[in-house]
C-alpha cells in the first residue's frame, strides 16, 4: 500500500527535469522531497498530481493503482500550492467545502454533511471563529492552513505539499511546521512535501529524498541522510561545511602534514577533499600530542545561541569556519590574529572532484 | 509631535496640495461647466413645458429605443467580448496579434464610417442585408440596426477591460480546483467567473455609457423614423437643427440624470462585487 513512481522522465523543450526518477511512498509515511531550486522536485510533485503529464514511459500508481493517465481532478490527491491558491471571492467555509460542492450529485454529501465536515476541519486546523472571512482578511500561516484544510476535505489519497511554508516568516515557518507533524500523527495520511529547507526537511518528515538535476541523489531517514551522506552534495547540502584538500590514505586522510581518521573508507594516495562539519572541529590554545593543525583567528562572533570563528589554516591559507558552545568560547576567548591548534572530528572524504 | 506624524503622511513625492487643485480646476473646466450650462439652459423652460418635452410619445419612444438598445448591445457584448478576450489570452495561434488589433477598430474609426460603412453592408442589397432579407430579416432601418450598430462600437470596451485581468489570473488558482475535483465547466463558473465579474461590470459600464451617447453610426443605419427609430440624441440634434436649445437641452438633462443614475448603479455592483478581491 503506498504511492509508487517508476521511471519519470520529463523534457522541457531545452531542459530535462526529471531524469528517471523512481519513488516509493508507503502508506502513512510523510516524505519531504529536498533540492536546490531547479533540481525537479516541484515538477515531481505536480506529476504526481496529474497537473503535470511524464513523458512516455513513467507509472504512476496510488496504491497499487495505475493513474498515469488520469487528469488531476479524478486523483483524488490534495494539493496545497506555496503562495496558498485560495478562492478569494469565497468565505473560508466555503473554500474548505468546495472540493464537496463540486462533486456531482450522485456522489455529493447533503447539505448538513457538507456544514460537518467543515466544522469539523475548522477545528482540526483552529480557525473555527474565522469561518465567514475571505482570505484577504487571513495571515499567511492563515491562509495555508486553510488551504490544507481545503485539500483534506475532499479526504484524497495522497497529500502534496508543494513549498507549503515557503512564503512564511521563519516564526511561523516553525509553529506550523510543528503543527502539520502534529496534524500528521493525527491523522496519518500519505504525504509528500517539498522544500528547499534542510532544517525542515530533517525536522518534519519521516524520509527525505534529496533531488539534484532531476535525479534522486540519496534518500532515507533523516538521521540516515544527515550521519551517512552518499555524496558530497548531500552533505553539503544538509549543512554548513569545511574542505580541507589532502589525499586519501587507508581509513585516514592527510592534510598538510597531520593524519585525520575518516568516517568513510576511500582507496588510498587519490587526491581527496575532507569534509568537516563547523561544530566538529576542537579549537585548543596547545598542540596536545594528537593530531591538529596550525591555525590563525580571523573574527569571532558570539551573538546566538553559539559562537562562530573564522580561522585559516597556518600553512596553506584555506579559510574555515568553527562553531563553539558559549563556554568554550569563554573559556578560550579567541582574539584575531592569535594562534590556535584545531581537532577534526567526524571527518568524510569524498574524491577531489566536487566543488561547491 | 506624534499627532504631527500622524495628522500628516509624509510622502516621497511632494504636491498632494496641488494635484487636488488642478485635478478639481480641471474637472470644473472640462465637465461640470458644461454640464451645468445644460441645467441653467434648461431651467429658461418652465415646469410645463420641460414635462411636455420630456415626456412626449416621441421622447420617451427614443429613451426606450436608446437604453433599451444600449443595454441590450452591452451584454451581448459581454458575452462574445469575454469569448474574444478569452480566445486572446489564453491560446497561441497565427495571426493573433492582427486580431488583437483588429479588437480596437471601434475605438479608432470615425463613427460616421462605422455607420456608413454599416448601413452599406446591412441595406437590403448590401452584402450582409441581401442575405438576412432572404431570411425575412431586415437590419437597415429598423431598431435591429440600431442595436447592430451600437454592439460593434462597444466591443472593444468589454474585451480590453477582461484582457488584463485574465492575462493576471493566478493559473494555481484553476490547478487548486482541478485537483479538488472540479471539471471545467465547474472551475469556469464557480473559480474565474466569479473573479472576472467586476472587470466585466466594468466593461459593461463603459460599453453601455459610450452606446447611450453614440450619434454618428446609428443616424445612417436607423433610418430615423419618429417613434421607430429614433434615438435620444438625434432627437436632440432635430431640436438644434430648429434652434430650440432650451427643447434639446431638456431632452439632454433627461438623459443624462438616467445615465448618471444607471452608471452609479453598475458602479456599485461593481464595488460590491470586488470587495473581496484585493490581491493575494
Amino acid at each position: 500500500m503506498s504511492v509508487e513512481v517508476k521511471n519519470v522522465t520529463k523534457k522541457f523543450s531545452h531542459f530535462t527535469a526529471l531524469d528517471n526518477v523512481s519513488l516509493k511512498v508507503e502508506s502513512g509515511e510523510l516524505v519531504a522531497l529536498l533540492g536546490p531550486s531547479g533540481s525537479g522536485k516541484t515538477t515531481l510533485l505536480r506529476i504526481i498530481a496529474g497537473l503535470e503529464f511524464p513523458d512516455p514511459g513513467a507509472q504512476i500508481l496510488y496504491y497499487g493503482e495505475d493513474v498515469t493517465m488520469i487528469p488531476a481532478s479524478q486523483r483524488k490527491a490534495g494539493f496545497a500550492f506555496q503562495h496558498y491558491a485560495l478562492f478569494r471571492h469565497m468565505s473560508v467555509f466555503e473554500n474548505i467545502a468546495f472540493g464537496l460542492r463540486v462533486r456531482p450529485r450522485a456522489t455529493r454529501p447533503p447539505e448538513a454533511e457538507i456544514r460537518a465536515r467543515v466544522d469539523k476541519l475548522l477545528k482540526l486546523i483552529q480557525l473555527e471563529p474565522m469561518a465567514g472571512r475571505f482570505p484577504s482578511q487571513l495571515s499567511g500561516g492563515q491562509r495555508q492552513r486553510v488551504a490544507l484544510a481545503r485539500a483534506l476535505a475532499v479526504e484524497p489519497k495522497v497529500l502534496l505539499l508543494d513549498e507549503p511554508f515557503g512564503a512564511l516568516d521563519a516564526k511561523v515557518r516553525k509553529e506550523l511546521r510543528r503543527w502539520l507533524r502534529q496534524l500528521h500523527d493525527e491523522i496519518h495520511i500519505t504525504t509528500l512535501f517539498v522544500t528547499h529547507d534542510q532544517e525542515e526537511a530533517l525536522e518534519v518528515s519521516d524520509r527525505v529524498a534529496i533531488l539534484r538535476a532531476g535525479r534522486v541523489e540519496q534518500i532515507g531517514t533523516p538521521e540516515e541522510i544527515y550521519d551517512h551522506p552518499a555524496s558530497p552534495f548531500v552533505y553539503d547540502f544538509l549543512g554548513n561545511v569545511n574542505l580541507f584538500h589532502g589525499r586519501a590514505l587507508e581509513g585516514s586522510v592527510a592534510i598538510g602534514a597531520t593524519e585525520f581518521v575518516v568516517r568513510n573508507q576511500k582507496e588510498a594516495t587519490a587526491p581527496a577533499v575532507a569534509f568537516v562539519r563547523p561544530h566538529d572541529i576542537r579549537v585548543m590554545r596547545q598542540a596536545n600530542g594528537s593530531a591538529s593543525l596550525p591555525a590563525k583567528v580571523v573574527r569571532s562572533n558570539a551573538a546566538g545561541p553559539v559562537a562562530n570563528l573564522d580561522l585559516v589554516r597556518q600553512d596553506s591559507g584555506e579559510a574555515f569556519t568553527v562553531q563553539l558552545s558559549k563556554e568554550e568560547f569563554q573559556q578560550l576567548q579567541p582574539k584575531p590574529g592569535e594562534e590556535v591548534f584545531v581537532q577534526l572530528r567526524n571527518v568524510r572524504v569524498f574524491s577531489d572532484d566536487y566543488s561547491i | 509631535m506624534n499627532s504631527m506624524l500622524f495628522s500628516r503622511q509624509r510622502t516621497v513625492l511632494p504636491g498632494f496640495k496641488l494635484t487636488l487643485g488642478f485635478t478639481i480646476f480641471y474637472l470644473c473646466l472640462i465637465v461640470l461647466i458644461p454640464l451645468s450650462a445644460i441645467f441653467t439652459k434648461t431651467s429658461t423652460l418652465t415646469w410645463a413645458q420641460f414635462h411636455e418635452v420630456a415626456t412626449s410619445p416621441v421622447a420617451m419612444a427614443s429613451y426606450r429605443l436608446t437604453f433599451g438598445a444600449s443595454f441590450g448591445a452591452a451584454l451581448v457584448n459581454a458575452v462574445f467580448g469575454l469569448i474574444v478576450a478569452w480566445v486572446l489570452v489564453r491560446y497561441n495561434f497565427f495571426g493573433k496579434r492582427l486580431l488583437d488589433a483588429l479588437v480596437d477598430l471601434p475605438f479608432a474609426l470615425p463613427t460616421a464610417v462605422a455607420g456608413i460603412t454599416l448601413a452599406r453592408l446591412y441595406a437590403e442589397n448590401g452584402w450582409i442585408g441581401h442575405l438576412l432579407s432572404r431570411a425575412g430579416i431586415k437590419v437597415a432601418n429598423t431598431q435591429m440596426g440600431i442595436f447592430v450598430a451600437l454592439t460593434f462600437i462597444g466591443l472593444p470596451f468589454i474585451v480590453r477591460t477582461i484582457q488584463p485581468v485574465l492575462e493576471d489570473l493566478d493559473a494555481e488558482v484553476e490547478e487548486a480546483a482541478a485537483s479538488l475535483g472540479a471539471n471545467r465547466w465547474q472551475i469556469f463558473w464557480r473559480v474565474i467567473f466569479p473573479m472576472l465579474t467586476p472587470a466585466l461590470l466594468t466593461g459593461i459600464a463603459m460599453a453601455f455609457a459610450r452606446a447611450l451617447g453614440e450619434y454618428g453610426s446609428v443616424i445612417f443605419i436607423a433610418g430615423n423614423i419618429p417613434l421607430k427609430t429614433v434615438i435620444t440624441p438625434v432627437l436632440i440634434m432635430g431640436e438644434l437643427d430648429m434652434f430650440s436649445y432650451a427643447k434639446a437641452t431638456a431632452l439632454a438633462v433627461v438623459l443624462l440624470v438616467i445615465s448618471f443614475v444607471l452608471l452609479l448603479v453598475i458602479n456599485l455592483l461593481q464595488w460590491w462585487s470586488s470587495r473581496h478581491h484585493e490581491h493575494l
